[in-house]
């Protein structure tokens, strides 16, 4: 298993250097200088030409990437060019933000989506097994972004129930040690604050979790129906266990292992739809940041806070592996 | 009787069905897939017959500017929008930008993507591995994130954005191709060209790409579902075509976002649209999935 994990790591490296090469090219790419972008209307040839050198845009371009390089090495990543913060401050807070919102989509996601691809499975071809397929068909044809904003006017315009932007109500006073801001209550021991941070995650989360929720539901279903017909499962059944433990014990464990890789796979689409749902729901994370520095030509910002992105996806990615050859030992030896 | 005649008496009797008419046969029984193939088809009647179905022009003026544009009447079946151009026309004619761009990424994508996966799995070795290293790190790079960096930097005119969208879909057909061409080049028929003599670009051409084409087709069907969502994406994130005449359809949902309260017409119409056009492509893709490969039931 340690080699298995060493292996896929070391094939990590040129995978992680390849990336910040196209990360730095694609910034270097980009129309519009950030000098430009900084200095607006007041940009002189000379005011230029001088936040050019301070940034070291006048280096060549090789040095440019070494440069790069080292620093995100040492851990430097620099100022955000558009507000004068280390980039690496910013991240602290808005990665939180993501994640928080993803794991709360992937819950619901999970909480819904495999009861009802279990059902679904059990009821092959009846009705519920067939009002599930349409159901998360239609969720997956819904753009993330026309789903957010019909939620936000429904639940939170129109009935008030919700919150409709943010993630803590802006008169509230909280600490914020972690980031992850009902992490924070608890922490504070705010129940207030709780219940606050919670009802502005629930819109942006269930309009996040609804096509990994479709997805999940359509594959758990697919896998139950699979692990059906094998033959421990009649086995089970012929020797009188009741349902509830076969369905349990020999259906459900063994139907979980595509599950679990689909679950990991989400992290990418997840990540994707933040981008859309913290637009609609001014929820400050990773994907507004992302939209924010490309607006406002912020290289410094771009060319991490893409990196972490695909980071976060790779990373992601060999978790799914790591645990996929855990739960099936064939697959560490091939 | 010679043994070509003795191989044809043997096929009539046989009534042999191929592969794709056995699918073809298998998808007009699948309800879902027929409906979604009607859900299409009305789409490409539109785009092809908007001039004749629109009652008015994508741009042109026939009410008043107004900050609440009226709603749904019965002079105007979808509304009006903040210019008084009839939201109707805007969104039939606007079904021809998304189904072009459905289109033209995907024949981006996939001539790209077979064109690397089919050489990565035929010559194998080293070419293999440099062009499946690239594709993996494209696709570390979340998909839609890939298309606003190649938006940004190829700029935000119609073509340069059906280009992004069809780069972001080349690793995903590759992967694709190149496991077909992988598993068909181990097999008989293969080995039986290449000892018949065959070059190796007509065995590529000629034996292996027809038959790895199914998945192929699947995923392109699904694929141009991806696009018409991810153009729309773009728009909303201020990052679509240029172009504010442009009646596309994502383009005029994000510029109405913040009407919702006032003239809800402006975001339910068009995004619905793209609800009822993504979800038709994707219930044609599942049943072509099915009847290709009915074990795949997905």
């Amino acid at each position: 298993m340690l080699v298995f994990v060493g292996k896929r790591l070391l094939a990590l490296i040129p995978i992680v250097i390849g990336m910040s090469l196209v990360v730095f090219l694609y910034v270097r790419a980009l129309p519009g200088s950030p000098a430009q972008a900084l200095l607006g209307e007041r940009a002189t040839a000379e005011s230029t030409a001088a936040i050019e050198e301070e940034l070291g845009l006048t280096d060549p371009i090789h040095e440019q990437y070494i440069n790069y390089v080292s620093n995100i090495a040492s851990g430097d990543l620099g100022l955000s060019i558009r507000t004068r913060r280390p980039v690496w401050d910013e991240f602290k807070e808005r990665f939180p933000a993501t994640i928080e919102l993803s794991m709360a989509a992937m819950a619901i996601a999970i909480m819904f989506g495999v009861p009802l691809g279990f059902l679904a499975a059990k009821r092959y071809q009846g009705f519920l097994d067939n009002a599930s397929l349409v159901t998360s068909l239609i969720g997956i044809s819904f753009p993330i972004f026309f789903l957010a904003l019909i939620l936000k006017y429904i639940f939170a315009v129109k009935l008030g129930w919700l919150p409709s932007i943010g993630r803590l109500d802006v008169t509230r006073d909280l600490a914020h040690p972690t980031n992850f801001y009902v992490l924070d209550a608890i922490l504070a021991g705010d129940s207030g604050a709780f219940w606050d941070a919670v009802r502005h995650l629930i819109l942006p989360a269930v309009a996040l979790g609804t096509i990994p929720l479709a997805i999940i539901a359509r594959i758990t279903r697919a896998a139950v129906l699979d692990v059906m017909n094998e033959d421990y499962v009649r086995t089970a059944n012929a020797k009188g266990l009741r349902a509830a433990i076969v369905d349990r014990r020999h259906v459900l464990r063994n139907a979980m292992l595509p599950v679990v890789t689909v679950i990991g796979l989400q992290m990418g689409l997840l990540l994707t739809g933040a981008i859309l749902t913290e637009t609609v729901f001014s929820w400050q994370g990773l994907g507004l940041w992302m939209l924010e520095a490309i607006r406002f030509r912020d290289f410094a910002v771009l060319q991490s806070g893409i990196l972490f992105f695909a980071v976060i996806v790779t990373v992601t990615n060999l978790a799914v592996d790591v645990s996929y050859a855990y739960l099936d030992p064939r697959i560490r030896y091939r | 009787m010679s043994v070509t005649e003795a191989e044809t008496l043997e096929l009539d009797l046989d009534q042999p069905t191929g592969l794709w008419r056995e699918a073809g046969k298998r998808l007009r029984r699948n309800k879902a897939a027929m409906i979604g193939a009607a859900i299409v088809l009305a789409f490409i009647l539109l785009a092809i017959f908007a001039p004749l179905i629109a009652p008015y022009g994508p741009s042109e003026r026939v009410g008043s500017l107004a900050a609440v544009p009226p709603g749904p009447s019965g002079e105007f079946l979808f509304g009006l929008d903040e210019q008084g151009r009839d939201l109707l026309s805007r969104v039939v004619f606007g079904t021809r930008l998304s189904l072009m761009v459905g289109l033209v990424s995907v024949v981006v994508g996939l001539s790209l993507g077979m064109l690397l996966g089919s050489i990565a799995g035929y010559v194998g070795g080293r070419v293999d591995n440099v062009i499946m290293r690239f594709m993996d790190l494209m696709l570390a790079f979340p998909a839609f994130l890939l298309a606003i960096g190649l938006v940004t930097v190829l700029g935000r005119g119609m073509w340069q954005i059906m280009l992004a969208i069809g780069i972001v879909q080349v690793p995903i057909f590759a992967r694709l191709l190149r496991g077909s061409v992988l598993a068909q080049r181990q097999s008989d028929y293969v080995l039986a060209a290449r000892s018949l003599g065959t070059p190796g670009r007509s065995i590529l051409l000629g034996h292996i790409l027809p038959n790895a084409l199914a998945p192929v087709i699947v995923q392109a069907t699904l694929a141009m579902a991806t696009a018409i969502i991810e153009v729309a994406g773009l728009s909303f994130v201020g990052l679509g075509p240029q172009d504010p005449s442009l009646p596309e359809w994502g383009r005029i949902l994000a510029d109405n976002a913040n009407r919702l309260q006032s003239a809800a017409h402006l975001v339910i119409f068009p995004g619905f649209a793209i609800v009822l056009s993504v979800l038709g492509i994707n219930l044609l893709g599942d049943g072509l999935r099915e009847s290709i490969d009915p074990r795949l039931d997905l």
